[in-house]
């Protein structure tokens, strides 16, 4: 996937620097107040997409672990650690907004009850693991395969978190999205879009800088040790 | 491969006999932590049985973990990992036949520990038996697959022992959040009939699937 620089690097920080602050405008000039929940509603239009972005990058993180052990090659390993670590990264973003928006709306930092406050907790402390996997097992095939699976397996954690919570406990989140269609007034979904956007550009953003900047270190690691005359 | 498994099971349970290294230290765990608990919440009267439903499933995860921690050890120690993946046969019998031996562990340790779990915290008017019983083997299933697994990812790590924990506590919390409901049902509370037993033998499939599919990556080269 050696794509076209600018497709990966600057499009998405074109897109984030304009996307990102457009939502915070939006949804403080634009979008009216929420009867329900008044001003707190607004960290809806950051909590959500940065949860949701943080799946999608856990997915991208999954899908390329599954390629990595159809192809054996390394470019797919790296891939599966940068989307595991930019889920990492935007899922503690998830677990600040969350606790943030439970106090102003339910007056509990940490609603037990709530399920995806609950399974999320579940996946962070997961992944969180998967770098402890990572980092004590040494460089090789090893290393790369016991990754790759344990990323793996976070695909059927995933739901059966969800399942197990949901069989556990009662119903509590407001759900907004039903199977109808979105619940919500058209300027709240727009700006909604508008921050799941932003938020998917940053991520590819994330990405691609933190895969480049692996990719030239393995590169130069490969020099000094040819420089060394240590072919390997 | 089947038979292959079955017979690397055995193998296990035979060395257990003869050496009883894991089953009584984990049986030791088990009964320390049940009596710990009970102690600990004496003072509080209105814990009842809800505390007393999540000890149990609480207990029972970490001495699973302390069993999984010695899964792989023979083999490590004495080199009989490389043997076994020279062996002609199927990697996945290999993780197959470890997972049943810690299937077997697990049972057997319960059938000890969960009487007195029930001596200790019901004297009457106890939990409906055979709920407990369905679930506590269902999620023995589960942790003995998810387990397994764990252990052979973590196998050659710097940090195994403290590694281990770390890796199998989070794959394992749907099995503690779906025995515990499981156990809430047993005690007559409404928890929507058998879909908490339900919930637990999902989950053995979906982890019996997807460890299946990777076991060949598994063992490492």
């Amino acid at each position: 996937m050696r794509t076209n620089r600018h497709l990966t690097t600057t499009v998405p920080l074109v897109l984030s620097i304009v996307l990102v602050p457009l939502t915070i405008a939006m949804a403080f000039w634009w979008t009216g107040e929420d009867v329900d929940q008044g001003l707190s509603q607004k960290i809806f239009y950051f909590h959500v997409p940065i949860a949701l972005t943080s799946y999608i990058a856990f997915a991208f993180g999954a899908f390329s672990a599954a390629m990595y052990l159809w192809k054996r090659t390394e470019a797919w390993d790296l891939r599966s650690y940068v989307g595991v670590h930019s889920g990492t990264i935007f899922g503690t973003l998830v677990l600040i907004t969350g606790p943030l928006w439970a106090k102003a709306s339910w007056g509990v930092w940490w609603n037990w009850g709530d399920r995806q406050l609950n399974v999320f907790l579940i996946l962070f402390l997961y992944y969180c693991a998967y770098f402890m996997l990572r980092f004590s097992l040494d460089e090789g095939e090893r290393r790369r395969s016991a990754s790759a699976i344990f990323a793996l397996l976070g695909v059927g954690l995933i739901p059966m978190s969800f399942l197990a919570v949901r069989v556990a406990q009662t119903l509590i989140h407001p759900t907004v999205f039903t199977s109808i269609g979105a619940a919500m007034p058209g300027s709240f979904l727009l700006t909604f879009l508008v921050g799941m956007a932003g938020m998917l550009s940053l991520m590819v953003l994330l990405i691609s800088v933190e895969l480049r900047g692996k990719r030239t270190a393995a590169r130069v690691l490969q020099l000094q040790r040819s420089a060394r005359g240590e072919d390997a | 491969m089947i038979g292959a498994a079955l017979t690397i099971a055995r193998v296990k349970f035979v060395l257990e006999i003869r050496r009883r290294e894991v089953i009584f230290a984990m049986l030791l765990f088990l009964a320390a932590t049940i009596v710990i608990v009970r102690v600990a919440l004496s003072g509080d009267t209105g814990a009842g049985t809800r505390a007393a439903a999540g000890m149990l499933w609480a207990a029972v995860v970490f001495t699973a973990v302390l069993g999984l921690l010695r899964t792989f050890a023979a083999e490590h120690e004495g080199g009989v990992i490389d043997a076994l993946l020279l062996a002609p046969i199927d990697r996945a019998s290999i993780w197959l036949g470890t997972a049943l031996a810690q299937f077997g562990f697990l049972t057997a340790i319960e059938l000890v520990a969960v009487p007195v779990w029930w001596a200790l915290f019901f004297q009457g008017g106890g939990p409906s038996v055979g709920t407990v019983v369905i679930a506590l083997l269902l999620a023995n299933v589960g942790i003995a697959l998810v387990g397994t697994l764990s252990a052979a990812l973590a196998l050659g790590a710097r940090t195994r022992d403290v590694l281990l924990p770390v890796l199998v506590l989070p794959l394992l919390l749907p099995v503690v959040l779906g025995g515990v409901t499981a156990t809430y049902g047993a005690f007559g509370e409404e928890v929507g009939g058998l879909r908490p037993l339900g919930f637990l033998a999902l989950y053995d499939l979906v982890f019996l699937a997807l460890a299946w599919g990777t076991s060949e990556h598994l063992l490492g080269d």
